[in-house]
């Protein structure tokens, strides 16, 4: 399981919900448009405002078919290039940076005319030609997926067991933390993040922590064995639910992971459990939508564009961000927020907006690589680093 | 009453044949044929996304020249004492509802081992955690009797937890093998035992366990390639990177190996048929049934 999986059950509801909106279209009950409902294929946590997606689907003034998926890039690879998914789904939702790339190469995907989005004049900065996030919705040049959420991902601390602010990785290798720390069970993000403390901190050359050679993945690896071998770590944390409880059952007081664990840890035991802005630099990464050449071909590009200019609205970027702590691509939420002061906690929001500047401003920030050049050194060492 | 015609006779026998020929059938579809699909898989060459025809042995170079076999080697080791512990608590229970329990009501207690089942093996693998974990029961209620002042942090997160976790989700296993085995023992062999002054421990060394090995094994069986497989264990109950043989090949194709994560499990297959193997050869596995026979 992963970040985008962690609300199953509320996923599962709107998917029963969703398939009675599809049934009742399917019996002319529902005035729905020639092609059908737009068949959503993404992550439970991309919707906002209701429980189901109903609330998404008035935004947007279409019919959503959903269909849940988890966010493993094999699976998103499985459907869309080895498997039937074009025929299955009109749009799909996956990692900016790698996953667009392999999709839009392999033929899945198609390029998108985002004049047809008037919300795109709202879009964060970064994705405008030259941006430092311009190649991650870019396939040879052309845009091919829409971002909608993203974030730096850092380390959650349980600040009244700590009792001071942590502004660096090297907690998670700190002896006063032995047995007490606990990393993600994925090689991607844990040697990411290692390999971005060892190289700003001065402990390892490494050129690119996101695209390691095979002696860099090697120097990576045989710190983290010899952390483990010194019983630094607890454990390596699997899923939202298992990262959660380690945070909230104080088994560890420092964990790399993803922000809305650390919110539900917090909420759920009730302790100052935060987010911390890392010196040395974070994981960053984008989760975006892209349309499928079988959608596509289904003449549902109209009803695709409509649901982006939702995603790319401050309506949406508000409300992912104060329920899951996902960061907004477009600007103009405070602004929102400040006209809407009802319904948010404005605060809240300026202060995990503050947060994520303070994260995104790090010079030692690292994007999320899906498929690393030595993917194979990777797999072999953190298999080693397993056995350690 | 009059003979049957000839031409329903034969398409009596013909139903029986093919009423015969079924399980055949369904073995070579859904197990011996995606057994050899495997096998060929795994030597198929990788691709980006994918993986071509070809003949490459690298898969398997991959698996026994790396981490992996001491993961797999790991993994094996912890199902083994998994099975041991499972039968020393499980095996004694199938022996007490053999002996002991008025026959009547055998399978009805035997049944009550099933209830477990009916809970999802994800939330009887969770729900062990609040129980074992630094601020759990466990730990609160030694604490508060002051049997010990610091939590116990060695039965989570650790090889113990894993062992833990297989002992208390497959237990019944060898307890529904064993009796199953028991079944097939005589009640007057424990009598003839009685009469002639055997001690217990006697009896259960000389004359139960004979007997009931071919059960035992069975249910050894089923507890080692559970332990193996089932990746959940050792992700939730585990320590850093705790892996088994199914969480090896689930990250393989996580990682996009396809013929890693086919090599992987045409080993695990290769483990347990020869497991079956010596098995059948030392116990004669066929007894198992004799009950029903």
């Amino acid at each position: 399981m992963n970040q985008f999986e962690f609300n199953r059950r509320m996923l599962l509801k709107s998917a029963t919900a969703m398939a009675a909106v599809g049934a009742a279209g399917a019996l002319g009950l529902s005035g729905a448009q020639a092609a059908g409902p737009l068949k959503l294929w993404t992550i439970g946590i991309a919707k906002v405002g209701a429980k189901d997606w109903s609330a998404m689907s008035k935004q947007a003034g279409i019919e959503i078919a959903y269909n849940a998926k988890s966010a493993r890039a094999d699976e998103a690879i499985q459907k869309m290039v080895v498997g039937d998914g074009s025929k299955l789904y009109d749009a799909m939702s996956d990692n900016g940076g790698g996953m667009e790339d392999a999709l839009a190469s392999q033929g899945a995907v198609v390029e998108l005319d985002t004049s047809q989005i008037p919300n795109w004049k709202n879009v964060l900065p970064i994705y405008n030609p030259g941006g430092s996030a311009a190649d991650t919705i870019r396939h040879k040049g052309k845009i091919v997926a829409i971002p909608y959420i993203s974030n730096a991902d850092s380390l959650a601390y349980n600040y009244d067991k700590i009792g001071a602010d942590l502004t660096s990785w090297g907690a998670l290798f700190d002896a006063q933390f032995k047995g007490r720390a606990a990393m993600q069970n994925d090689f991607g993000p844990t040697l990411t993040n290692t390999a971005i403390y060892l190289k700003e901190s001065g402990k390892q050359d490494i050129d690119n922590p996101s695209d390691m050679n095979a002696a860099e993945v090697k120097g990576v690896c045989q710190f983290l064995i010899a952390q483990k071998k010194k019983g630094q770590f607890r454990t390596f944390w699997d899923g939202f639910g298992n990262g959660l409880n380690l945070l909230a059952s104080e088994e560890v007081l420092v964990s790399s992971c993803w922000e809305p664990i650390q919110i539900v840890a917090a909420k759920k035991s009730k302790m100052d459990i935060r987010y911390g802005t890392m010196k040395e630099g974070h994981q960053t990464w984008n989760n975006c939508f892209m349309l499928t050449k079988g959608g596509q071909a289904r003449g549902q590009s109209d009803a695709f564009y409509k649901l982006m200019n939702v995603y790319l609205s401050t309506w949406f970027g508000a409300r992912t961000l104060q329920t899951f702590g996902f960061g907004p691509q477009m600007q103009g939420v405070n602004e929102y927020v400040a006209a809407n002061p009802k319904d948010f906690n404005a605060a809240l929001i300026r202060a995990r907006l503050a947060g994520k500047a303070d994260r995104y401003k790090v010079k030692g920030n690292s994007w999320q690589n899906v498929f690393p050049t030595h993917m194979r050194d990777y797999q072999d060492w953190w298999a080693r680093v397993q056995a350690a | 009453m009059s003979p049957l015609p000839l031409s329903r006779l034969r398409w009596q026998r013909a139903a029986a044949k093919a009423l015969f020929l079924s399980p055949i059938v369904f073995m070579v579809l859904f197990f011996a044929l995606p057994l050899a699909l495997t096998v060929v898989w795994s030597v198929f060459e990788r691709t980006m996304f994918w993986m071509k025809p070809g003949f490459t042995l690298f898969s398997y170079e991959n698996f026994f020249f790396s981490a992996r076999l001491e993961n797999f080697l790991g993994s094996m080791m912890h199902s083994s004492v998994s099975v041991v512990v499972a039968f020393l608590f499980g095996f004694p229970v199938a022996v007490f509802i053999r002996r002991r329990i008025p026959q009547v009501a055998q399978h009805r207690v035997i049944l009550l081992f099933i209830l477990p089942f009916m809970v999802s093996e994800i939330i009887r693998i969770f729900a062990l955690r609040p129980v074992l974990q630094r601020t759990g029961l466990v730990n609160s209620v030694l604490l508060e009797l002051g049997i010990i002042t610091e939590p116990i942090t060695a039965i989570l997160y650790t090889p113990m937890g894993v062992i833990i976790g297989e002992v208390l989700s497959f237990l019944p296993f060898i307890v529904f093998a064993g009796f199953l085995a028991m079944e097939a023992v005589p009640k007057y062999v424990f009598e003839i035992c009685d009469d002639l002054g055997a001690r217990p421990h006697r009896v259960f060394i000389d004359v139960i366990l004979p007997l009931a090995a071919p059960g035992i094994f069975a249910g050894a069986v089923f507890i080692f390639v559970n332990g193996l497989g089932v990746a959940l264990l050792p992700n939730i109950l585990g320590g850093p990177g705790a892996v088994n043989a199914g969480l090896i090949a689930t990250q393989a194709i996580s990682a996009l190996d396809f013929p890693l994560a086919m090599a992987v499990n045409a080993i695990m297959m290769t483990t347990l048929l020869g497991l079956l193997y010596i098995g059948h050869r030392l116990f004669d596995l066929t007894r198992i049934l004799t009950p029903i026979n």
